[in-house]
């Protein structure tokens, strides 16, 4: 078969920058931590969340900074655990500056989405399934918990905020 | 039948195809396909530009803070599913099936295998799109076209949906037998390659759908119908997005089969490669189905394993992509040095003036920025900060509704005509329709891509009262209502040129169909089409990098736990 000269060097450059991009996520996961929320896969049964860690949502002190965040997402709000809530009757959650949580958080009904404003997490939060992610909060300030799947017609105003002290 | 005469060498009857209309029974048929595409574009083109409007804090706050409506469909949540069902399903697979009769037959010079059963298939596809419709239209399935469960729509959406696929299958079939048919009277010759394109996608086409088949037909539907009362959830994603990423490259295709066999004869060159070509294609119908896992990164039920593995093919699926930009380019600058230009006019050197090319050089610039954010979604890690962000939004339309989109307004633009038998209605329109489909697109792109970096989430109704808006998104979600402006002027002109081609156009046709009747003179044709082969790999491959996936999904403790929630009907739900 024949193959041009210089498209011959072309597919060498292609291969060498897309090897390079997959060199870099590889350095990204196994040199610099990035988790991404998988397995090892954590099952719950959710037509019986009231037998499992969620029947009881909530942030949790772990000492050291350390805080972990139990959640669940249904129709159309997020469910921290916190009395604390805004105008519109949506949670918010306290934590001191510097931070690192771990979000604990899966569906009592439908599919749902679970992001950070300006933070790497960023989870499907799937029925039956137990998505997990960890944040480190440096700065002050206020950050809003979106729900970024639909989830039916109240999905844009599914929200909750971290307040960042 | 007046055209039909027996061939020299053998039994089968060859087409006479007249250079500058259609036979009566190829008119019939291509038209019926494109007549219901463009019926279904015209309805989903609307929902797009008012979409923008209603999320653009700036309209909102010139009209009094009360967000722009919906047209026809108020609901925000109906218009977006209408939007992207019609668009990214219905338009384009009524117009790759019915271009694909035309490039097979055109190519071959012989008619399809059986004229009953692309009728058959036809009218599978038209209930299946009538039932769907139904159930959307009376706000029984806002479920949007990737219908996540246990959300669950009315049964007839799932049913028209399956129907739909399965009249793709018996067009299949149809090309097949065609191509086998030609084959037997043509030893040794290599197939035109628009046919081996077509082949391509409809193998890649059948693995893909085997996936979305299997989940609609033993998880949705019955659960829609009450059968059963249960479903998982992570199971359904899986399934979907073994389909829904080669779904991607089935509207791509027909775009790069114009690319590579039309193109250069519109523009008076020839295609630099033809067997670099076909591995492109090989590659497509290869790579496309191992990769879907890079739309389930976020997703718990996947192992980091398989989404590294899946992320390594995304980057070898962009292959074929890159070797379709150097074979392109390098017909374009031939084309252009045979006009006299040099090392870099032959850019500009081109016939910008004619809508058909300029459409497809249009949609070829907004190929590259596709092109170039894919790679960047398929990277975990910064997928991580843009998953279902309107980044996202913003880089398929610059694929689907920019290179794709306007490659098909490029081949309506001589196809149209040539079915009718007139000349293009008001070039000079159809050329301004071009440019500001491609300049709205790159603002709203922008504008899209730009807010979802800042964090914008996709599939929402910021409009609707309680939403979220960030300051930092705002003027880039304005941005895109700049670009949704511009995008349905642009639209109102496609319709003015279209219907004005089949109702108001005087002259008669004078462009030719752009299609070639033979393969290259190459010494190994064969090696190319090896199917037994190709299919080996495909089904090796696919059990070696979703079998794991799905297996690890499935709650073997729980079960199928998760009941189907009715479908959302309405604001009220």
């Amino acid at each position: 078969m024949h193959i041009d000269r210089l498209e011959k060097y072309w597919i060498v450059i292609v291969a060498a920058v897309l090897g390079a991009f997959f060199a870099s996520l590889l350095a990204a996961m196994l040199v610099f931590g990035l988790r991404l929320p998988s397995l090892p896969a954590e099952f719950v049964n959710p037509l019986a969340l009231s037998e499992t860690r969620f029947a009881s949502p909530g942030l949790r002190d772990m000492g050291d900074g350390n805080y972990e965040l139990t959640l669940t997402s249904l129709m159309w709000r997020f469910n921290t655990g916190s009395s604390e809530r805004d105008a519109d009757g949506n949670d918010i959650i306290r934590v001191p500056r510097g931070s690192r949580v771990t979000f604990f958080v899966t569906s009592a009904d439908v599919t749902h989405g679970l992001m950070v404003e300006r933070h790497n997490l960023n989870i499907q939060v799937i029925p039956g399934h137990v998505g997990r992610g960890t944040i480190v909060f440096n700065e002050p300030g206020e950050y809003k918990i979106l729900c970024h799947e639909y989830c039916g017609a109240g999905h844009h105003r599914m929200h909750a905020t971290i307040i960042v002290e | 039948m007046q055209a039909v005469q027996p061939a020299a060498q053998s039994s089968t009857p060859v087409l006479m195809f007249p250079a500058l209309s259609m036979l009566r029974s190829e008119r019939s048929l291509i038209g019926v396909h494109i007549l219901v595409s463009l019926v279904a574009l015209s309805l989903g083109l609307l929902m797009g530009p008012f979409q923008t409007f209603r999320r653009a804090p700036a309209v909102t706050e010139a009209l009094g803070g009360q967000a722009v409506a919906m047209p026809i469909f108020t609901y925000y949540y109906q218009a977006l599913t209408l939007h992207g069902v019609l668009n990214a399903l219905v338009f384009t697979t009524f117009f790759i099936v019915g271009f694909s009769y035309f490039i097979t037959q055109r190519s071959l010079q012989r008619p399809m295998w059986s004229l009953r059963a692309a009728w058959v298939a036809f009218v599978l596809m038209l209930v299946g799109l009538l039932l769907a419709a139904y159930a959307i239209i009376t706000n029984q399935a806002n479920v949007l076209y990737t219908f996540y469960a246990p959300m669950v729509a009315h049964w007839t959406f799932y049913l028209g949906l399956t129907l739909v696929i399965v009249g793709t299958w018996v067009a299949f079939l149809n090309i097949v037998m065609t191509y086998l048919g030609w084959r037997k009277d043509h030893p040794g010759q290599a197939v035109p390659l628009a046919v081996f394109a077509t082949l391509c996608n409809y193998v890649m086409w059948f693995t893909a759908t085997l996936g979305v088949a299997t989940q609609v037909l033993t998880m949705m539907l019955p659960l829609s119908l009450g059968i059963i009362r249960t479903t998982d959830p992570q199971v359904t994603r899986i399934l979907f997005w073994f389909f829904g990423h080669p779904l991607v490259y089935f509207w791509l295709i027909p775009a790069y089969i114009s690319w590579y066999t039309m193109l250069p004869k519109q523009i008076g060159g020839r295609l630099f490669s033809d067997q670099m070509a076909r591995v492109a294609f090989l590659m497509l119908m290869i790579f496309s189905v191992p990769v879907g896992v890079h739309h389930l990164f976020v997703d718990p039920g996947v192992s980091e394993f398989a989404k590294i593995s899946h992320s390594l093919l995304t980057f070898v699926v962009a292959v074929p992509s890159f070797l379709t930009a150097f074979n392109l380019a390098a017909t374009l600058e031939r084309a252009g040095h045979q006009r006299g230009a040099n090392a870099l006019s032959w850019i500009w050197k081109q016939p910008w003036g004619n809508p058909v090319v300029a459409a497809q050089f249009c949609g070829m610039l907004l190929f590259v920025v596709g092109g170039i954010t894919g790679v960047m979604n398929a990277s975990f890690s910064l997928n991580l900060a843009l998953h279902n962000t309107t980044w996202v939004v913003g880089h398929f339309h610059m694929t689907l509704a920019g290179a794709v989109t306007l490659t098909y307004i490029g081949v309506l633009y001589w196809l149209l005509p040539m079915m009718r038998g007139r000349k293009l209605f008001m070039p000079k329109l159809a050329l301004a329709q071009v440019f500001l489909w491609f300049s709205g697109m790159i603002v709203f792109g922008a504008g899209m891509g730009r807010a979802g970096i800042e964090g914008a989430i996709r599939r929402t109704d910021m409009g609707g009262a309680g939403a979220y808006i960030s300051d930092l998104w705002a003027p880039w979600l304005n941005l895109s209502a700049i670009g949704g402006a511009l995008l349905l002027v642009s639209s109102i002109l496609l319709y003015v040129v279209l219907v004005g081609t089949w109702f108001a156009s005087k002259g008669q046709a004078e462009v030719e169909a752009p299609i070639d009747t033979t393969g290259p003179a190459s010494s190994r044709p064969e090696w190319f089409e090896r199917w037994g082969v190709w299919t080996a790999v495909i089904v090796i491959s696919n059990v070696i990098m979703w079998g794991p996936v799905l297996i690890q999904a499935i709650d073997v403790v729980n079960g199928f736990f998760v009941p189907g929630n009715p479908g959302p009907a309405g604001p009220g739900f």
